[in-house]
């Protein structure tokens, strides 16, 4: 029933690209957008003004609990896909997510660390996304297994979200930027106003000691790896020793998948398009011999 | 390659039972056939030297020499190779014997000297068929079978003849073998390839210069000769000298796309058009039509030569194709006069479209499309403005934009949409970066699923009428009853089949389920274990009755998904930055956008608009006169004091006999005569203001007008049209008269009546001939241009006399109609074509009465204000507003605005005519005709299918602001919704009538399910994603009920339930009658009306959840990588 995850398989297929991306990815997690949503005229037009306002009694309140508001779990859903679908997108280096079976309101994730202080750390956690997403507060991400870092609880494993989401804006905050989030706080730490005092203390005045409960402290999430997950979710992750009867085979069909169209028969093979590159022109496009 | 596949070596069958070998050779031992060879050609022999000896041998002779050249022949065919060393086995010993004497040829040579006559031909071509099809060695390899045989060939072929009939079948199956056996040993090309050069000169390849002329062929024939070609084509794909030869020296390539141009002239100009949904055709529509089923044939060959040929040969192939077929022939054709024609021409182009396979072959079209030029427009400007037509000619025009559309090609799109939304100046400055933005939190989807009319959201049903709803119906409707939620199953939640969709197969899916299906069965999302505490858990709970939008969202996703796919190759996102908005070309402006031409242009486009009008009313009739309108219309019977409507069945045939009857009777007394009386009539109704008439009716005839004026169209064409509406009009009139065509011509033409009325000037009647039209052309332009004086004097008269003088035009008209005065009952009359020409009145009425008011000034003051561009830009909104004030119902608002009338100056905004007329005819959805409808969603859906920003946040982001002078989506929808609720208010049992309509189009959706799996036409792309749709209230929205027998099974199902509907919609009438006397005729146009309208209201609840699903679908959609990777 359960996903095996096999650490060396995903570690090993993910690196080279994953040092590739972690430059960038620090710019990107906070992308400078124009403040759309204040200047924004209103969505209907002039005509249907009239319109609107005749039936804006009614309207308001079905949008509240009438029959359109069933379609809200759609939208809650839907926007939580989206989310999803944003941080596939992204690609981040060594993150894997997966939503939890029960709930598109927790995922669940694994974090691999490749350098640094941290290195070698695979840390599982959860992502707990507030009920009433996207206006609620940000998300909250907690370590299985409370990793010694300044911004992580020592006790309940909390990472301090919120330090860098003070205000969740829909549309401008996004998941992805939260696991964006909490991969970098293990390569530049912080130790402003931590939630573990020790590990900050220790990180400014004894950076020795505290490489090496860092060490230590990877060494027991490790140890832990192979622990049935703590929530009891199909969708939860495990690992499992790698076992080549089982994760051979899985690592083959990930390499060699290709994704489709659901049903994709009898489309053409590839698009057509004969429009050159940087072109606007129809037709643009030299005659290629490829085309038989 | 289906056609490759067909040619397995037929002849096993059929030869081996004729020339059953005579003792059963292959059992013996090579040994004793070689004795029995040799005995047989020793006797033969014998005969020969005889011969030459004494010159003219008798007939002994020769049936002596054929009966044991049939048995040697029979060895020769049934002996093994002899074991030889290695890889190439050696001759047989009756090969090698033949060889060394040269045997066939002496045979050959002998019979040649002898003179041929055609019998023995015939024998040689039959025996040379048997010994290559059934040879058990290579034979063609050797020179001494192939030289006989191209001799023998060479004498079949007269330089002036060409081959005689009587040898055609056996030389084309002899033929086909040769190429069989070539393909299998390709050496054999070469050799045919060069002996031919020494013998036959410029025609060396002698096999195919055979070939050529049966390319056309129809039947068996022509089908062996089309693949043995084929065959010669793929085995010449690699041999360069070959195919030069094919194309350089033979005629191929010139026959077959000139004989292309030959079949396409055989074909029915006019379609026999069964149903009103008709549209398209599918197989079913043309198997039956033998000439049709020619093209296909030769139109599938050029297709697979494509496929296989050397690229010289495909190259030149096209190029023929380009300019011998579609130039000349399909451009023209496309550009008829008569609508008739033009429906024809616009399914074959569809047809054709579809059935093409081949890239290169799609792109010739496609070129062809784009590219070409016909009077100035390209064809896909022309095929653009009939979208805006009404009926059928739309239908089909949408059809085949739909098939374009579902090609997913770039080089299309970009003409039709994308460039004139790539310069972004349809979007304010500061949105141009929410141009890639997607409906992240379901703002759009909610903005959709808000427009859907109150009046359309039924709540509670009738508990007698649940029970015999479909088990989908309850799904919409949000009853809990009719579906208890209980779904054991244990399936995978459908939002992680998304995940898991998206994760690909990185996260194994759940393996005890198939993820798969998970889509079409939400129920188990529903009853899936939510953890209590989940917010999902209430949510859920409440959205139980919706799981039909589950559907749509299932049909958005797979729509997108493959939209992904087919774009991937696409050479730019097309999202607002690349390609950069700054150095895209200016898009092509609106095309009346010259603004010295204003006024000028503004009588043009009244003439336009009215002979536009004018075709389209042709249209409407030439539909009717052509169809048997038997799919769930009604015959409408009127008597003076009760109108009663009877289900149509196929009784009707109309009137091809009214075309002679009209020539001799159109009498220029009696039309002058017509033309004066209706004058006086007419000229009240200019000026007079009619309220009632301001709702509805006439809004299609006034989008048309709108659109009309944008198409610069040559007179010429113009010209044509008018007199084809002339022809089509008196069609019509007998629509109205009974059914035997004996009426007298003189007594009622509508049609010709409002022609002169609208050209008051026109001295002649409107007649058919051609002569005539040009004069007939100059008297409109006279009659419109003095349009406004004589308005402005008359321009006092009351409502009150306006509204008479529609009333007594209509009572004119009924008394005119001997068959309606004389004969009372029975009388068939259509509806629609009543309708039609009702509207066409009351249309001109108000235009008249628009133009001597508002629109007279409004033009006066565009003049000098024409370029300010501030002024204008307020200014339809201002008069909407106004006009909303005043009349809350009126929606003439959304299309009428003076600014699009006099031309768009270059500076603003225009998103492309492709994107206009879809608009407009959007905005008019509560006037279109259901079919209509459905194909116009349909169209709109697969075009916001489209991934690209550009495409997707014009359609779909309602959150974006446009440019004031850009018309959104959500405008038009929501001036829609509008007026449904305006008219549903004005409509007390509207909510009766609308679930009547429902229960019709889910009948119609369940037949149609259950009618697809079986017999579904493998027309590819289009029809193919369609197959796998469930039976759900999607299916409300069925865009491919094209087949007349399913829409005729659909009709009977659901006949019942209309017949109700059609007489509530009547008692409905009767009982709101506004009093006065409106007669009966005023009113069953009214039940039209009234029943487009409660249609459009089911579609548009239905295509706004569609869009709502395409946003929220477009936002979880990931985009597949480029095709270059991966082997293609």
């Amino acid at each position: 029933m359960n996903p095996f995850w096999s650490m060396s398989t995903n570690a090993g297929r993910k690196r080279s690209d994953s040092e590739e991306q972690s430059g960038q990815g620090e710019q990107r997690s906070s992308p400078a957008r124009p403040p759309l949503g204040k200047k924004q005229l209103p969505s209907i037009p002039k005509n249907a003004v009239p319109i609107t306002k005749a039936a804006s009694p009614a309207s308001s309140t079905q949008s509240a609990n009438g029959t359109h508001a069933s379609y809200g779990p759609f939208y809650l859903e839907y926007s939580l896909l989206a989310e999803f679908t944003l941080v596939i997108k992204q690609k981040l280096p060594g993150i894997y997510v997966q939503p939890s079976y029960r709930s598109a309101l927790m995922w669940f994730g694994v974090i691999f660390i490749r350098h640094g202080l941290y290195q070698d750390g695979v840390f599982k956690f959860t992502v707990y996304i507030p009920d009433n997403y996207p206006d609620g507060d940000c998300p909250r991400v907690v370590f299985d297994t409370p990793v010694f870092h300044p911004l992580v609880d020592p006790v309940s494993g909390e990472l301090d979200v919120r330090r860098a989401f003070t205000k969740w804006r829909r549309n401008h905050n996004h998941i992805w930027q939260v696991l964006m989030y909490a991969r970098t706080i293990f390569y530049k730490i912080n130790t402003m106003d931590p939630l573990n005092p020790e590990a900050a203390v220790l990180y400014d005045k004894d950076i020795q000691l505290f490489k090496s409960k860092v060490v230590d402290n990877v060494k027991l999430c490790n140890s832990h790896l192979f622990d049935q997950p703590k929530m009891d979710d199909p969708y939860a992750i495990s690992f499992s020793p790698w076992n080549p009867v089982v994760h051979e085979e899985a690592k083959e069909k990930m390499f060699a998948h290709k994704r489709w169209p659901e049903d994709y028969k009898g489309l053409p093979v590839s698009g057509l398009s004969w429009v050159k590159t940087g072109s606007t022109q129809p037709f643009s496009k030299e005659d290629n011999p490829l085309q038989t | 390659m289906s056609w490759l596949s067909r040619l397995n070596p037929r002849a096993q069958g059929t030869r081996t039972s004729r020339h059953a070998a005579p003792s059963s050779p292959c059992t013996a031992d090579p040994e004793t056939c070689l004795m029995v060879f040799q005995n047989h050609w020793r006797q033969v022999s014998g005969v020969l030297k005889q011969r030459e000896s004494s010159v003219g041998g008798s007939a002994d002779d020769l049936t002596a020499v054929r009966n044991h050249t049939d048995q040697m022949l029979c060895l020769l065919a049934e002996e093994r190779p002899a074991e030889g060393d290695g890889e190439s086995p050696a001759m047989g010993p009756i090969l090698e014997m033949v060889e060394a004497e040269n045997i066939l040829e002496v045979l050959v040579q002998w019979h040649v000297r002898r003179g041929l006559d055609p019998d023995s031909q015939l024998e040689l071509l039959k025996l040379f068929e048997m010994l290559i099809g059934q040879s058990h060695q290579p034979l063609l390899l050797h020179s001494a079978v192939l030289q006989p045989l191209l001799c023998l060939l060479g004498a079949c072929l007269d330089p002036q003849l060409g081959c005689p009939t009587a040898l055609e079948s056996s030389l084309v199956l002899l033929l086909n073998q040769v190429c069989v056996s070539m393909a299998k040993q390709t050496a054999v090309l070469e050799l045919l390839f060069r002996c031919g050069s020494v013998q036959q000169g410029p025609t060396n390849l002698l096999i195919f210069s055979l070939l050529v002329p049966f390319i056309h062929r129809d039947g068996a024939l022509g089908q062996q000769a089309r693949d043995a070609l084929l065959l010669v084509m793929a085995t010449s794909a690699s041999n360069h000298a070959v195919a030069r030869h094919i194309a350089e020296n033979s005629y191929f390539c010139p026959v077959l796309a000139t004989g292309l141009s030959g079949l396409y002239s055989t074909l029915p100009r006019k379609i026999e058009v069964r149903g009103d949904d008709w549209h398209a055709l599918r197989r079913e529509d043309w198997i039956g039509v033998s000439s049709l089923v020619l093209f296909m044939n030769s139109l599938e060959f050029c297709n697979a030569v494509v496929q296989v040929a050397h690229p010289l040969v495909r190259c030149q192939l096209l190029d023929y194709l380009h300019n011998g077929f579609l130039v000349p022939v399909m451009g023209p054709a496309l550009h008829k006069s008569s609508v008739d024609e033009m429906i024809a021409s616009t399914a074959y182009l569809d047809l054709f479209l579809r059935s093409i396979t081949e890239t290169s072959l799609l792109k010739t079209f496609l070129r062809f499309i784009l590219l070409h030029r016909h009077d100035n427009d390209t064809i896909l400007d022309t095929l653009l403005t009939r979208i805006s037509s009404n009926s059928r000619l739309c239908m089909v025009s949408l059809s085949l934009f739909k098939t374009l559309l579902s090609l997913n090609c770039e080089d299309l799109m970009l003409q039709l949409v994308l460039r004139y939304l790539l310069p972004c100046t349809h979007v304010m400055l500061s949105q141009r970066r929410a141009v890639r933005e997607t409906d992240l939190y379901g703002k759009s989807a909610d903005k959709f699923l808000s427009l859907i009319p109150e009046c359309c959201r039924i709540t509670a049903m009738p508990s007698s009428e649940l029970d015999e709803e479909p088990a989908f119906w309850g799904k919409v409707l949000g009853s809990p009853t009719t579906e208890s939620p209980v779904h054991p199953r244990p399936s995978t939640p459908s939002r992680l089949a998304l995940f898991i969709r998206q994760q690909s197969s990185g996260v194994p899916a759940n393996p005890s389920s198939g993820s798969e299906d998970t889509p079409s069965s939400p129920r188990g999302s529903i009853s899936s274990p939510l953890s209590p505490d989940s917010p999902m858990h209430q949510l859920l709970d409440a959205s139980e009755g919706e799981t039909g939008y589950l559907e749509y969202l299932h049909d958005a996703r797979r729509g997108i998904e493959l939209c992904y796919w087919a774009c991937r190759d696409w050479s730019a996102p097309y999202d607002g930055e690349n390609p950069s908005p700054n150095s895209a070309p200016p898009p092509p402006p609106p095309p009346t956008s010259n603004p010295s031409l204003n006024m000028v242009k503004e009588h043009f486009s009244l003439t336009d608009a009215s002979q536009q009008r004018a075709a389209v009313m042709a249209t409407a009739h030439a539909e009717w006169s052509s169809s048997e309108q038997d799919s769930g219309e009604w015959d409408v019977t009127i008597n003076k004091n009760c109108i009663s409507l009877t289900p149509r069945s196929k009784k009707r045939s109309l009137l091809p006999s009214s075309k002679p009857l009209q020539s001799s009777l159109s009498s220029s007394s009696v039309s002058t005569e017509k033309t004066g009386a209706m004058e006086t009539v007419s000229q009240h109704s200019y000026s007079t203001p009619h309220p009632a008439l301001y709702n509805g009716m006439g809004q299609v005839e006034f989008a048309d007008t709108v659109d009309e004026r944008m198409k610069v169209k040559k007179v010429k064409r113009e010209t044509d049209i008018n007199s084809e509406v002339a022809e089509s009009v008196q069609n019509g009139s007998v629509v109205m008269g009974p059914i035997d065509a004996s009426l007298p011509y003189n007594d009622f033409n509508v049609g010709s009546k409002l022609k002169s009325s609208q050209v008051q000037m026109n001295p002649q009647p409107q007649t058919t001939l051609p002569s005539t039209s040009q004069e007939c052309l100059q008297s409109d332009g006279q009659g419109s241009s003095s349009v406004p004086g004589l308005t402005e004097t008359s321009s006092v008269t009351s409502d009150r006399r306006g509204h008479e003088s529609v009333e007594r035009l209509i009572e004119e008209l009924l008394e005119r109609a001997p068959s309606l005065s004389g004969d009372f009952k029975c009388q068939g009359i259509s509806i629609e074509a009543f309708h039609q020409e009702l509207r066409e009145l009351e249309e001109r009425v108000r235009e008249r009465k628009v133009l001597s008011h508002s629109f007279e000034e409004s033009c006066r003051d565009f003049r000098t204000a024409a370029p300010s561009l501030t002024d204008e830009d307020s200014l339809p909104v201002e008069i909407e507003q106004r006009s909303s004030e005043t009349k809350p119902e009126s929606s003439t608002t959304g299309v009428f605005s003076p600014t699009r009338l006099l031309g768009q100056p270059l500076a603003q905004p225009y998103t492309g005519p492709f994107i206009t007329v879809l608009f407009s005819k959007l905005e008019n959805m509560m006037q279109n005709s259901l079919y209509v409808n459905i194909l116009l969603t349909g169209v709109v859906f697969q075009l916001a299918c489209y991934p690209q920003p550009l495409v997707r946040s014009f359609l779909l982001n309602t959150n974006m602001v446009f440019q004031p002078s850009v018309k959104s989506l959500i405008q038009v929808l929501g001036s829609v919704k509008n007026r449904i609720e305006v008219f549903a208010a004005a409509h007390e049992d509207f909510p009766a009538m609308l679930r009547k309509a429902h229960r019709f189009l889910v009948a119609r959706g369940k037949l149609d399910s259950i009618d697809s799996p079986m017999g579904a036409p493998n027309l590819r792309r289009s029809d193919s994603s369609i197959k796998s749709r469930k039976p759900s209230l999607g299916d409300l929205i069925l865009r491919h009920t094209n087949s007349p027998t399913r829409a005729r099974h659909a009709a009977q199902l659901a006949l019942a339930h209309v017949r109700d509907g059609g007489q509530s919609l009547h008692s409905a009438l009767f009982r709101g009658g506004k009093g006065g006397g409106a007669s009966g005729l005023e009113k069953q146009a009214e039940a039209l009306r009234v029943k487009n309208a409660v249609y459009c209201a089911v579609i548009f609840s239905e295509f706004l959840k569609e869009l709502a699903a395409l946003a929220q679908e477009h936002a979880v959609a990931l985009p597949f990588p480029p095709s270059q990777g991966i082997e293609e």
